[in-house]
């Protein structure tokens, strides 16, 4: 299939940033109020906010480099297949 | 108020204490001619005129480095005053005693003596400057040399060393001494360095204070422009650094004060000065193959670490437009490479999880080992409280670092664990003070990062980074506190878990999956094959699970979790739901101990993905992943209910996961659904069970290709599908019955060969259920129908089902609709596609057996070893004799949680009569001590112990007592911890029965195989628990006696092979079934019993000929030739007449 073909041509890297992008924009949206609830903290200074971003990321291990994969080309294979 | 002093006063008047140092400016001249310059420059004893000449001087050097206007003429001059300046051949004797500019010097001498501080600076001023200039001329380079040796001159070297060690206000004079020396070691790359540090007393003294003497003001040192005597002595010693031998490198860092001064203020150092320290000390001393490794640990002792360090919160500004790197981020860069490079003096070889003071590869004598187990090992239980490391200055060092507040000491920290892999337990030991209970805070999270970087270290190959495994396991506290380090215990993770804030739990889910993924990995390496002591090792892996699961949470607080996690928190139900399926996996001993239904998970799992309301594709794949992991666990779980009707669904589990699996968005990838749809359809008969069958493929693509073409087709087939699929699960056999009738019939009718031919149960149940269908007259579901069955029974023929019966079929089914059905389409193509998915269903792998499918052979090879793995458990009734001392400390509660009763009751089946009447007599003392104690099950346990010992009482003298007698009752003790067991009613009436039990019969089995269970739909768990103590109980010839020995009901073993002929048990339960008769193989003249008594090869034909999946096929067959190869072959081959010898060849 035309579709997969082209999102498997997608190197591993590209894939892993995806992936990474796509986890955090969820997990953003997931824990809002307690990300909100964090940035009041009182220890929370500059160094802060890369902390958070760092912590929230780590979970993308949690995924194998296959199910990435997985996730990611669902969207450009569905938006092919709405373009057709 | 007293009249002040006016200041006037104050001028005139005595002398004051400290008189105030006056600079006043000297004055100068332009330099035109190199004789003017000669005459500027000769000596005079009067300061102001020798001030004024080498004023000039400078002023002239300062010119011709800055390369302004005038250049050339001036460089000629300069050259012309050197031609004159060189001393004569002869002069002053050996080269080595020339003096070049004898004037200079004397003037600096003579002012020495008279304490003119004004020429004592002015004189390295203008050497400096000169050396600078010269360095950049090649034909001048043998003068700047001789200037460089005049200065090494004993007279030149005290004038030297009496500047560096001026007072410390006198900057003026030490900063340029500093700069004139560091000139001439790096003059002509280094030509003088070696006699510069043979002068060393005198060239560097005071270099430690020196170091020492930072910038004074108000203003920055950047800002003002002046760099302090530090900056000029530090710079000076990293020059020297460079150009020196390693052997002097050495000598110079084996000097405490200088090394400690080098970075005692780094932290208020101008930005280009650390940065230059950094990079000077990493290009030459720590990566410096020649200098040795003793000198770079003086450099880097921890203090100096800690120093560094202390740069991660460098504050100075860095000038704009400066290409200076970030401070903090070159001091990490320094650090990961100083502490993780092991030629940098700094990290030291350890051995992995085995301690500093641990022998692993000692002999212990094996009797001890066969008798203590562990506890032969000395230093197994040591390393609780402290962990003795080699890598002392790093376990120092990182005590001072604050993981939690940064990435980048998260970084370096995690950085060095994976490289000193024994810090890890070490840290958590001594970094008690910091606790990780949950408060929504940015340390909080920081904290979380960083204990889940440290859990996801992988563990040390073979856990020492050896090329094999060493004798003994690494000591099980190291091992579990680098699985789940000190700070995450059960109570805080079940606080984490429960919190209110979400992210907190997820957090604590996240790093619960990664410890579970390790401690497999961990008990996976325990398990390895080439371990000389396997029962040590055991044993080992044994006691790291009963450590996880006493510091992780129970399974019912990671299912209650993941109960409160609210709909559309997709990433966090996929994190939760990983995590049980990972305990499933794992440790299923503490899954299964939950009765955890997953039923109504994965009905709103499914009723969610079928509602499709999620907008992202993406989110929908990570739907289908949590859908996966709830897939698997409803495989390990016994009793999912696949076709009942729930409250949540409108349609059964396994047509509401048909559903997602036709409507899920293209591009998502579906092969496990499709796997798991094919599994149970085959066990549930929905489908024929036979081997090259496509199984449930027709349905699933008839369904996809309806729905591509019309997606309201399909939505209204669904309810009339399910209750066909549901039927057809409830009664298969009534379909096949059926289906034969049809056969039958239409083999009356025509001349057409049906007898034999099979269609899938499935479509008989659709043709039953049409009549009423049409009674309800609903148009839209018949004209979906009319277009719907053509296609299936098509792709059914196409895929290699009987085209004449389901040509029949079709023609009977068309007569429940007004207009003729289309025929049966013969599109080859649509073969070829089916048969392609069919290959690549049967080549996969399922989720419930996890055993691989081997395209082209119906039975999976299984070699012996693999076969021990799948089959063999170890002995739980293993007795260990220290625990008659252990439990005598321990309270009712710990008896009884910890095991500690349970190893106690093994040892009656010890070999020793001595140890069997200690442990009689200890069992009483403990059912008296339970009984006295608070203990909420206090009376049933005192009355199974006092059962147990009026049992054993009689018999301890003659042997060991009957295995299924301990067997019952170490599994029913943990029966009675837990009021919530299905089986607590029926052991409870047990043990009202009768004081005292028979030793001929094994306890419970007729309660559980027979009797009803007494409390709802637990036959399956309970059957679970049966067959686990069964499998303890079979250890001696004796065991197996009363397995086979005749009875009411038949002899046991006979029993349990007629259980796993049951279609609907589940291969979990199967496989146990299958341990027993491992089991037996294992005991002596077991396998010839198992031929001769109990006809196990036929059976085992029978099963293997029977079964569909082809690793379950493998298991037999390898059972089989396990039998055979352990039995008394000859015995055996007279008793088959070679017949066995046939079968099993």
């Amino acid at each position: 299939m035309a579709d997969s073909s082209k999102s498997s041509k997608k190197t591993d890297q590209q894939v892993a940033s995806d992936f990474t992008s796509y986890y955090l924009q969820r997990v953003t949206q997931e824990f809002a109020e307690d990300l909100d609830k964090v940035r009041t903290a009182d220890d929370f200074k500059n160094d802060a906010l890369p902390l958070l971003v760092n912590a929230l990321q780590q979970g993308t291990a949690l995924f194998s480099p296959e199910d990435q994969r997985r996730i990611v080309t669902a969207e450009a294979a569905a938006a092919k297949n709405d373009s057709v | 108020m007293g009249k002040r002093n006016s200041r006037a006063g104050d001028l005139g008047g005595g002398p004051r204490k400290r008189q105030r140092i006056v600079h006043e400016a000297p004055t100068a001249e332009e330099i035109h001619a190199s004789r003017q310059l000669f005459q500027l420059l000769a000596f005079d004893q009067d300061s102001t005129r020798a001030r004024h000449g080498l004023q000039s001087f400078k002023l002239f050097l300062d010119a011709l480095l800055a390369r302004g206007d005038g250049h050339e003429n001036r460089f000629r001059i300069l050259q012309d005053f050197l031609q004159v300046a060189q001393p004569s051949e002869g002069e002053g004797g050996g080269d080595e005693n020339r003096i070049y500019l004898p004037d200079i010097f004397q003037t600096w001498s003579h002012h020495a003596q008279v304490g003119n501080d004004n020429i004592l600076s002015a004189v390295p001023v203008v050497l400096a400057l000169l050396l600078k200039m010269l360095s950049q001329t090649l034909e001048m380079v043998p003068f700047g040399l001789g200037v460089c040796r005049t200065l090494l001159q004993k007279r030149q070297l005290e004038l030297i060393s009496r500047n560096l060690s001026a007072e410390k206000g006198k900057a003026f004079i030490i900063s340029p001494t500093l700069r004139m020396l560091r000139e001439a070691i790096c003059f002509d790359g280094g030509a003088i360095a070696r006699p510069i540090f043979r002068a060393r007393a005198l060239a560097l003294k005071s270099l430690a204070r020196n170091m020492g003497i930072v910038h004074a003001g108000e203003e920055s040192e950047e800002a003002s422009k002046t760099p302090s005597v530090r900056t000029n002595a530090v710079l000076f010693l990293l020059r020297a650094l460079k150009f020196l031998h390693p052997e002097a490198k050495r000598e110079l860092l084996s000097q405490r004060d200088i090394v400690a001064s080098l970075t005692r203020d780094i932290k208020q150092d101008p930005a280009y000065l650390v940065v230059e320290i950094l990079n000077g000390l990493r290009d030459h001393v720590l990566l410096d193959d020649k200098v040795q490794r003793d000198a770079k640990s003086n450099l880097l002792n921890a203090a100096t670490l800690i120093r560094i360090s202390s740069l991660y919160y460098y504050r100075h500004v860095i000038p704009e437009g400066s290409d200076l790197p970030s401070i903090p981020d070159a001091a990490h860069d320094f650090l990961v490479t100083a502490c993780t490079t092991p030629s940098c003096g700094v990290l030291r070889q350890d051995s992995g999880l085995y301690p500093r003071e641990t022998d692993p590869d000692a002999a212990v004598p094996s009797a001890e080992l066969d008798e203590l187990g562990l506890e032969a090992i000395v230093w197994m239980n040591r390393f609780k409280n402290e962990v003795p490391v080699r890598n002392y200055v790093l376990s120092n060092f990182l005590q001072n670092l604050r993981p939690w507040s940064s990435v980048k000491q998260n970084e370096l920290v995690t950085a060095i664990f994976k490289v000193a892999p024994e810090l890890v337990a070490d840290f958590f030991i001594n970094n008690k003070s910091f606790t990780f209970e949950p408060k929504l805070s940015a340390t909080w999270i920081g904290y979380a990062a960083f204990l889940f970087n440290a859990v996801t270290l992988p563990i040390p190959d073979n856990f020492c980074r050896t090329p094999s495994f060493l004798k003994l396991p690494p000591p099980t506290s190291i091992l579990i506190d680098n699985i789940l380090p000190l700070p995450l215990n059960q109570k805080v993770l079940v606080r984490c878990l429960a919190h209110k804030s979400k992210m907190v739990s997820f957090f604590a889910t996240r790093i619960l999956v990664v410890a579970v993924q390790k401690l497999d990995a961990a008990v996976k390496m325990h398990q390895d094959a080439s371990h000389t002591n396997k029962a040590l090792w055991t044993e080992a892996a044994r006691r790291l699970v009963d450590e996880f699961c006493q510091r992780s949470p129970g399974i019912k607080d990671m299912i209650n979790s993941y109960r409160s996690i609210a709909e559309g928190d997709i990433l966090h139900r996929e994190a939760a739901s990983l995590l049980l399926r990972l305990y499933y996996e794992v440790i299923p001993q503490v899954a299964l101990m939950a009765k955890f239904d997953v039923s109504p998970f994965l009905e709103t799992a499914l009723g969610r993905l079928s509602k499709q309301q999620m907008d992202d594709p993406r989110d929908v794949a990570l739907n289908l992943k949590e859908l996966e992991n709830l897939l698997a666990i409803a495989g390990y779980s016994p009793g999912m209910r696949w076709f009942s009707a729930s409250e949540v669904l409108t349609l059964s589990p396994f047509t509401a996961l048909l559903k997602v699996y036709v409507d899920a968005p293209h591009g998502v990838a579906l092969t496990k659904i499709r796997e798991v749809l094919n599994f149970v359809a085959v066990e549930q008969q929905l489908v024929p069970a036979q081997a090259g069958h496509p199984g449930l493929l027709p349905l699933l693509e008839a369904l996809q290709s309806s729905n591509k073409s019309s997606s309201g087709l399909i939505t209204s087939l669904w309810p009339f599908l399910d209750n066909c699929l549901t039927r057809c699960a409830t009664a298969p056999i009534k379909y096949l019955e059926t289906m034969q009738d049809i056969v039958e019939e239409a083999s009356k009718d025509s001349a057409t060969g049906l007898p034999g031919s099979v269609v899938s149960p499935i479509i008989v149940a659709m043709l039953e259920q049409l009549p009423f269908v049409t009674k309800a007259a609903d148009k839209d579901v018949l004209s979906s129908l009319a277009k719907f069955l053509p296609k299936f029974l098509s792709l059914s023929a196409a895929a290699g089902e009987s085209r004449p019966l389901l040509e029949v079929l079709l023609s009977k089914m068309s007569a429940y609709f007004s207009g003729e059905l289309s025929p049966l389409s013969k599109d080859k193509s649509k073969s070829k596609s089916s048969t392609r998915t069919s290959e690549e269903s049967l080549t996969g792998t399922t989720l419930v057996s996890g055993l691989d499918r081997k395209e082209g052979t119906t039975t999976a090879v299984i070699n012996d070893d693999e076969l021990r793995q799948i089959l063999e458990v170890s002995d739980n009734l293993e007795a260990d004799n220290s625990a008659l001392v252990k439990w005598t400390t321990k309270t009712a509660d710990e008896l009884l949680d910890e095991g500690y009763a349970v190893s106690l009751v093994t040892l009656l089946v010890s070999e020793h009569a001595s140890i069997r009447k200690e442990a009689l007599i200890n069992i009483l003392k403990m059912a008296a001590k339970v009984q006295q104690s608070e203990y909420e099950e206090k009376e049933q346990v005192w009355l199974l112990l006092s059962e147990l010992a009026e049992t054993a009482k009689g018999h301890v003298d003659d042997g060991p007592l009957p295995s299924p007698i301990v067997a019952f009752t170490c599994h029913g003790l943990r029966v009675l911890r837990d009021p919530l067991s299905s089986l607590y009613p029926k052991v409870n009436a047990f043990l009202t029965h009768s004081p005292v039990w028979n030793l001929d019969r094994l306890p419970l089995v007729d309660e559980i195989l027979v009797e009803e269970p007494s409390v709802g739909d637990s036959y399956y768990a309970q059957l679970n628990w049966l067959l686990s103590y069964l499998i303890d109980s079979l250890r001696t010839p004796q065991d197996l006696e009363l397995f086979h020995k005749k009875r009411v009901r038949g002899p046991l073993l006979e029993r349990l092979l007629v259980l796993a002929s049951n279609s609907y048990m589940r291969l979990p339960l199967k496989t146990q079934i299958l341990r027993i008769l491992y089991q037996a193989t294992s005991v002596e003249g077991g396998s010839t019993t198992l031929i001769t008594r109990l006809g196990i090869v036929n059976w085992l034909e029978a099963r293997r000929s029977a079964c569909t999946d082809v690793g379950e096929a493998g298991l037999y067959r390898a059972l089989e030739r396990r039998v055979w190869e352990s039995c008394d072959k000859e015995r055996v081959s007279a008793w088959s007449k070679q017949g066995i010898v046939d079968i099993t060849a």
